[in-house]
């Protein structure tokens, strides 16, 4: 069996890379046009048979390349990266479902192989990231992952304010990657190597400053990545600008590195840690929750607009992943488990829902040839099964019951209450306060989501180009339904994966055993469900008798499509209330200036520049700046300066050297 | 047997909710002099717009006709959750406040999709106003539930109601006080009762609810109101299920289960009437002051969820 598995994912490994020379080949023949999407799809759903075959077993199993590598470069699957490795790939076989019906549309061929190539590869990355058992590998599986994406952002496009976007993620994404680094070398003064099962034996001789540094680094690199804020800067620049399916993989994909890898070093390497790490944890997934959804109310380009909403889910992926913490550091073991459960739950759950409206959002723009979503309106008619795929994502994001995202959100809710049950005082008052917090940003979400369905697929047009739209093509239909499928099924029957996440949960959390209060979740939700069920049939056998009116207006002619709510008018009230959070600037001028109440032109503008920018990057960049220029002093041009510089670079180092012996 | 208790129960709260609005409303009439109409009214309204047509935007989508359902749906399964006569009920487990709490958003959620599909401006007025409120009563909502959750060791409505049940009426704790107003608070913001919205405006500029429901009519309004007075019901069965549940039976015995009908109708009697002297004395708030009234019941919830960590009453 497990020779078994060891062959399927080293094929799937070599499914992932030969997508590359099948592209190009594919790139120069037109009939060959269909084999890269068949071995990505095929490569990816054996990463899926390994990963399911895999979870049952407590025995890692271990590949290594260390031969054909310079440094260690050892892959093993144990149960947490089992978790990570199924949710890559089976989330990303939807998506390339859709992808093959959806990149010809709007590529040329060239361009459409380029995408099938690196994104076979970007997916390779985070298969690398998940499963490294090296700090070589996953490093190198890291680094990866940014620059592949990197280029596909690139393959769209190369408008000047694209690079601008495409310039900040890279630099972000590198600090990050930076803090990484310093993260894994943090473990060499007690760790003789850099492969994980050193450093997670290494984690328990570590001095407390060092483990406190550690911590904090990993923090920071992964929370770069992860888009918590205020590090969220790059997030809603890059994840728009890509082609849709690697939107759909950013967001739904790469940002869960992040929480693996949050999870594997605080967990697994470090073995829990101080309360204190678990309120950071908290408390930024709190601020990161409500601002995220906040400032994803004042969007309304439907793909910065879902951007803004992973930085709030992961903000709620962050809130169980510090409950779990702080249980852990409180001794309480077993709802340690519960919070790190409902953590990863929701890591799967906003993985499958995000894919599935950024694959909306694709057909959507396929459609109606915009994103902007005051242009659109009535969609539903005319996009029948992308509006309900659109609507099963939207209830679920927003944690509403009988879809997956409530389940996650109620083990989290759960824990947060179970809070009072320990014996520190902060914790007892903290945790279930959050419990109000969790619900803050649930009930904007839900604000944020009716906005979104209400004024893109009800009502009517607002545009010409939305009343012509054409429903997509049987494959985009086929990729998201399977995803909005998957979001009833885990609503209903959560067990299917709530199984394996405690196993994998027990591998983390020694010692500890379930609050016996979890165990019923299934049976109430599928009771639920029943009920539900029996009152929709019995609502369907009243008999109505239908007849079309016009809409009221009043009683007046005129009743104009422009005169619905927008996005902007439908979420007024809720940015009038928080105005404090968005601060924007506004400017009102009236030509001409001498008769305001008879102007001939009237023009308003009212930019939101994020206070993050303005108060924490502006300075940041302007001292690097500063420093550069200082520095440029050194650099004369003139050979002998450099040549001097490199002797007595020499002459020190050698001193150095001597006064150490 | 014991079944038979729970669906009965549960059936009391649906078919019998229209009720609650009638006495409301006749209880304001004669507050206000009036002689009113009968109790028996909205069970009348009901019925005649169930046997009227239809009237269907000519460009709506079928959401325009199913969102009613669902908010009908949705709410009467919240139904099944409530203890009423025993502290159990049909379905639920451990965590089915939270449930409750959903399953109620669930049906606001599909109420504003129905709104925004009628095409005029008054769905999305509603809308926007109404996800306002929603946005902000659940959070005093949950923390109100948590503090008397963590009070009674259950996420379990009926868990909460029978704890509850076994504490001395006369022992009164600040825990219950403070989540008991919480919940009244966000009773009427959830409800949209005076003072957050009127339930019998026409008003552009003050109307919530009645500005979502505007464009449906028949079959389609029956489902809303219904479902609107449903929730009244639970609302103010939750506070009496949790907070005053006494009187409730802890057998099945037939004596105990007539005392238990009793008291729980005279406790809904009593919440009616005050409810409608509430909304006789007080005017409408601006919509802006609505913040400000939830962020107080918010700042109760969180004194409720900080003094169960002192002394745990």
């Amino acid at each position: 069996m497990a020779g078994l598995l060891q062959i399927s994912f080293l094929a799937c490994l070599v499914a992932l890379l030969g997508v590359v020379p099948t592209a190009w080949l594919a790139g120069r023949s037109k009939r060959l046009a269909w084999l890269p999407p068949v071995i990505l799809g095929a490569g990816l759903l054996l990463g899926v048979l390994v990963a399911a075959g895999h979870l049952g077993s407590a025995a890692p199993l271990k590949i290594d390349f260390s031969n054909f590598a310079p440094f260690a470069f050892r892959l093993e699957i144990d149960r947490l990266s089992a978790v990570f490795l199924f949710l890559i790939c089976a989330v990303a076989l939807p998506v390339v479902l859709y992808s093959q019906s959806y990149l010809p549309r709007h590529y040329n061929p060239v361009q459409v192989q380029w995408i099938w190539g690196l994104s076979s590869l970007f997916l390779l990355s985070m298969v690398l990231v998940v499963v490294a058992a090296t700090a070589f590998s996953f490093l190198m599986g890291w680094e990866l992952m940014t620059l592949l994406s990197a280029a596909l952002i690139v393959v769209d496009g190369t408008s000047e304010r694209r690079l601008h976007n495409l310039f900040i993620y890279l630099v972000m994404m590198h600090a990050g990657a930076a803090a990484v680094a310093a993260a894994f070398f943090a473990f060499l003064p007690v760790s003789h190597s850099l492969d994980f099962a050193s450093l997670r034996a290494a984690g328990l001789l570590l001095t407390p400053a060092a483990r406190t540094s550690i911590f904090l680094l990993a923090f920071l690199g992964f929370g770069m990545k992860a888009g918590i804020i205020p590090l969220h800067l790059w997030l809603p620049r890059a994840h728009p600008i890509a082609p849709t399916p690697v939107s759909a993989l950013m967001s739904g994909l790469m940002l869960k590195t992040a929480v693996y890898a949050l999870v594997r070093f605080s967990f697994d390497f470090l073995g829990g840690g101080p309360a204190w790490a678990g309120y950071l944890v908290l408390f930024t997934g709190a601020v990161s929750g409500v601002l995220g959804v906040l400032y994803a109310i004042g969007e309304h380009d439907l793909k910065i607009l879902l951007a803004y909403h992973s930085i709030e889910n992961i903000g709620i992926i962050y809130l169980g992943l510090g409950a779990s913490l702080i249980f852990q550091a409180n001794h309480a073991p077993g709802w340690a488990m519960v919070a790190l459960v409902a953590a990863l739950f929701h890591t799967l759950n906003h993985a499958i829902f995000k894919s599935l409206l950024f694959l909306g959002a694709g057909a959507i723009s396929d459609a109606a040839h915009t994103l902007d979503i005051d242009e659109l309106g009535g969609l539903l008619r005319r996009l029948p099964v992308t509006g309900v795929a659109f609507l099963i994502g939207c209830v679920s994001i927003v944690g509403l019951p009988l879809f997956n995202g409530f389940v996650s959100e109620l083990l989290t809710f759960e824990s947060f209450i179970a809070g009072s049950t320990v014996t520190a005082l902060s914790a007892r008052i903290i945790l279930p306060l959050m419990a109000g917090v969790l619900a803050l940003i649930g009930g904007l979400a839900a604000a944020c989501f009716a906005k979104v369905f209400g004024v893109v697929f009800l009502g009517r047009a607002r545009s010409s180009a939305a009343e012509a739209a054409l429903e997509a093509p049987p494959g985009m239909l086929g990729g998201m339904s399977l995803l909005a499928l998957a979001c009833i099924v885990l609503g209903i029957f959560p067990s299917l994966v709530l199984t394996p996440l405690i196993a994998v949960a027990g591998t983390l959390i020694p010692a500890a055993s379930l609050p016996s209060q979890v165990m019923g979740l299934q049976n109430i939700l599928v009771t639920t469900a029943a009920a539900v069920l029996v009152l929709t049939l019995l609502a369907m056998l009243v008999k109505t008798r239908r007849r079309a009116a016009a809409p009221w207006a009043c009683g007046l002619p005129g009743l104009t499509t422009r005169m619905q709510y927008t996005s902007a008018a439908f979420s007024k009230p809720i940015r009038w209330v928080f105005s404090a959070v968005y601060q924007p600037e506004r400017s009102l001028s009236v030509l001409p200036n001498d008769r305001t109440y008879y102007p001939t032109s009237i023009s308003y503008r009212s930019v939101r520049t994020t206070s993050y920018e303005r108060l924490i990057y502006r300075p940041m960049t302007n001292a690097v700046v500063a420093l550069a220029t200082q520095l440029r002093r050194f650099q004369t041009g003139n050979i002998q300066v450099y040549l001097l510089y490199i002797f007595l670079t020499l002459v020190t180092l050698l001193v150095v050297l001597g006064l150490r012996k | 047997m014991t079944i038979l208790i729970y669906i009965l129960q549960a059936l009391m709260i649906i078919v019998g909710a229209p009720l609650l609005g009638g006495i409301v409303g006749k209880a304001k009439a004669r507050l206000q002099r009036r002689q009113g109409a009968s109790i028996w009214r909205p069970f009348q309204d009901i019925g005649k717009l169930f046997r009227k047509e239809d009237m269907v935007p000519p460009l709506a989508s079928p959401v325009f006709r199913a969102a009613p359902r669902a908010v009908f749906c949705a709410t009467a399964a919240a139904a099944l959750l409530i203890p009423v006569l025993r502290p159990a009920a049909l379905l639920g487990g451990s965590g089915d406040i939270i449930l409750f709490v959903a399953l109620l958003a669930l049906a606001r959620f599909f109420l504003v999709l129905g709104a925004m599909d009628g095409g005029g401006a008054f769905g999305g007025m509603g809308g926007s106003r109404e996800v306002l409120v929603s946005a902000l009563a659940e959070a005093p909502f949950l923390l109100g539930l948590t503090a008397i959750s963590i009070l009674a060791h259950s996420t379990q409505l009926a868990g909460i109601a029978e704890w509850t049940l076994r504490q001395n009426f006369f022992d009164v704790s600040a825990v219950r006080l403070l989540a008991f107003s919480t919940l009244a608070m966000v009773a009427i913001a959830e409800t949209g009762r005076l003072p957050v919205d009127n339930p019998s405006t026409h008003l552009e500029l003050t109307m919530i609810h009645e500005a979502m429901v505007l464009e449906h009519s028949g079959p389609s309004l029956a489902f809303l109101e219904w479902a609107s007075s449903i929730k009244l019901g639970l609302i103010l069965s939750l506070l009496v299920g949790l907070i005053l549940p006494w009187g409730m039976a802890t057998d099945s015995s037939l004596a105990a289960m007539a005392l238990a009908l009793a008291a729980y109708l005279a406790k809904m009697l009593t919440l009616a009437v005050v409810l409608a002297v509430v909304e006789s004395s007080i005017a409408k708030m601006r919509m802006y002051a609505v913040p400000d009234f939830l962020g107080i019941a918010a700042a109760t919830g969180v004194l409720a969820v900080v003094f169960t960590v002192f002394g745990g009453r």
